[in-house]
């Protein structure tokens, strides 16, 4: 226990110590404010400026939540129909595989010029970039499940359907979030980054913007905010595996695995 | 747990319909494995029969199908000829109603608790929540894990896991228990104490007993009687009685008659593998 939160403390000291840096190091001009302005200057930027920056953050938020949902709903979709069924696990798997492999950013120029420059082009490549990872995860997820534990299931009259909502789904679980936590993080890259190439708004056009002119405050303070979203969207994935686990366990067994987790149960012989 | 460690024993539930509640019959049965190259006869012939209350022990070499004719037993793999029947009907699906299975894996689902791991079976059907969870801490009870209901799978040793797995397979009352190789992934001290723990809740419920193993020890300690199998197509070529008296003991293992059992069981498996 005492390890434990002395790692937490730990954590907490180093980031306490790197946003100490940030303000220190170009105050100190060891490093130039052009570099890296300092904090203060970077968060006093995005205030004089924050009507732009809520607006850039409004649509880039709504930019990576419509992805996330295509990217998450069909790959978890596909990615379960692709796991289940051996046919079009061949036939699909390896071009996936391989896809997987090619930085589909190469792609993004031709969706701006079937799509345009707004908000559609963005998602469809977000979308895309996150879909891959998700869909994978699941069908592998789906795959490893313990042949043994659906024979068990089968053993004490379980029908298909059952399988399916009482083995299967929460076997396969833990694989999918991490695949969403993947997919995810890709999505939050893919708006951000297409924002930055070819864009007219979002934060990904306004810390591209202000680049050209030298702006580093006004670049950190986009930066910072894309931060916060990452930041955000691990949280929530978090409380999503928290919620799952619990769901997975029944209430309060869901609880008690916390407990353990952290040690208070040891197994007995 | 000591072997004679007193244990709190459950209520024991009388079979349900006397008679051939708990018999088991196989007649004629063969079984052959469609590959593409070939077909392969893994049963040939196999007849026997296993009286209510009975603790049988299958052994065999590796491949002479002791397991398939378990899982036909218990409904999960179908003879390409034959019949079985168990308390006198054949056994097209599995029927947790009439056989409880219990397999070398404990196959526990590590997210849910043990005591809801034994539920399953009975969520299944919709038995609701307070009958279950009752009839789950009975069976826990029974294979002397009262108290470790809370706990998950990776929480329990391996032979805690197997006591659940049982728990599971008995939580239905089934008047016959099919085990596969069920200790076969435990060690040696904690294998000894499982059979012995076995043998107290087959006393404890009078469960027609079906037990698949290698080691030729364990089936003799265990059995009423053996079945001797032989490999490809797998034959059952022996069908011994083992006279020992019960409780079985520690003592018996270096006795003469234990020995001679041992021995012949040992003849019949070296000649056929």
């Amino acid at each position: 226990m005492s390890m434990r939160l002395s790692a937490k403390t730990l954590r907490h000291l180093i980031v306490i110590g790197l946003i100490a840096l940030w303000e220190l190091l170009p105050r100190t001009g060891l490093i130039p404010e052009l570099f890296l302005p300092p904090l203060s200057a970077t968060l006093m930027a995005g205030w004089t400026e924050a009507a732009e920056y809520g607006h850039a953050l409004v649509v880039t938020l709504y930019e990576v939540l419509v992805s996330m949902a295509f990217a998450c709903g069909g790959g978890i979709l596909l990615g379960a129909i692709v796991g289940s069924l051996p046919r079009p696990r061949i036939l699909i798997m390896p071009m996936v595989s391989s896809l997987y492999a090619v930085p589909l950013v190469i792609l993004y120029p031709v969706f701006t010029v079937w799509l345009g420059i707004g908000s559609e082009s963005k998602i469809a490549f977000a979308s895309i970039y996150g879909f891959l990872p998700t869909m994978l995860a699941t069908a592998a997820g789906i795959q490893t499940i313990d042949p043994q534990l659906l024979l068990a299931a089968r053993s004490m009259g379980a029908t298909l359907s059952q399988r399916l909502v009482r083995v299967i789904i929460p076997a396969a679980i833990p694989t999918v979030l991490s695949g969403l936590r993947v997919g995810g993080a890709l999505v939050i890259v893919g708006v951000v980054v297409s924002e930055m190439l070819i864009s007219s708004a979002g934060i990904g056009y306004l810390i591209s913007r202000y680049r050209t002119i030298l702006d580093s405050p006004h670049v950190f303070a986009g930066v910072l905010l894309v931060l916060f979203m990452a930041i955000a969207f691990n949280a929530a994935i978090r409380w999503i595996e928290r919620k799952a686990a619990i769901w997975q366990t029944g209430t309060r067994a869901g609880q008690a695995a916390d407990d353990v987790s952290s040690g208070v149960m040891q197994p007995a012989t | 747990m000591g072997r004679n460690a007193m244990q709190p024993l459950a209520k024991v539930t009388p079979l349900k319909p006397p008679g051939r509640a708990g018999a088991i019959e196989v007649k004629n049965v063969g079984q052959v494995f469609k590959t593409r190259s070939q077909d392969v006869v893994a049963l040939e012939d196999v007849s026997l029969e296993i009286k209510p209350g009975r603790f049988a022990v299958l052994v065999g070499p590796s491949g002479c199908g002791k397991s398939t004719l378990l899982m036909m037993m218990a409904g999960l793999r179908q003879q390409t000829s034959g019949t079985i029947t168990v308390s006198g009907a054949p056994m097209p699906q599995p029927d947790p109603d009439r056989v409880g299975v219990v397999f070398q894996e404990p196959s526990l689902f590590p997210w849910l608790t043990a005591e809801e791991n034994v539920e399953f079976p009975l969520a299944l059907r919709g038995v609701p929540k307070a009958e279950r969870r009752a009839r789950a801490q009975d069976a826990l009870k029974l294979v002397g894990l009262d108290g470790f209901g809370r706990r998950h799978p990776h929480e329990l040793s391996g032979g805690m896991k197997q006591r659940v797995s049982i728990a599971r397979g008995l939580v239905q009352d089934p008047p016959v228990l099919l085990m596969d190789e069920p200790f076969a992934a435990l060690d040696e001290q904690t294998r000894m104490t499982m059979g012995d723990e076995l043998l107290r809740i087959w006393a404890a419920t009078g469960k027609t007993v079906v037990f698949v193993t290698h080691s030729l020890t364990e089936a003799v300690y265990l059995a009423d009687e053996v079945i001797v199998m032989s490999a490809r197509p797998g034959r059952i070529v022996d069908h011994l009685q083992v006279q020992l008296p019960r409780p079985r003991t520690y003592d018996m293992l270096s006795g003469d008659a234990f020995g001679a059992l041992r021995d012949r069981i040992w003849r019949h498996i070296r000649k056929s593998a």
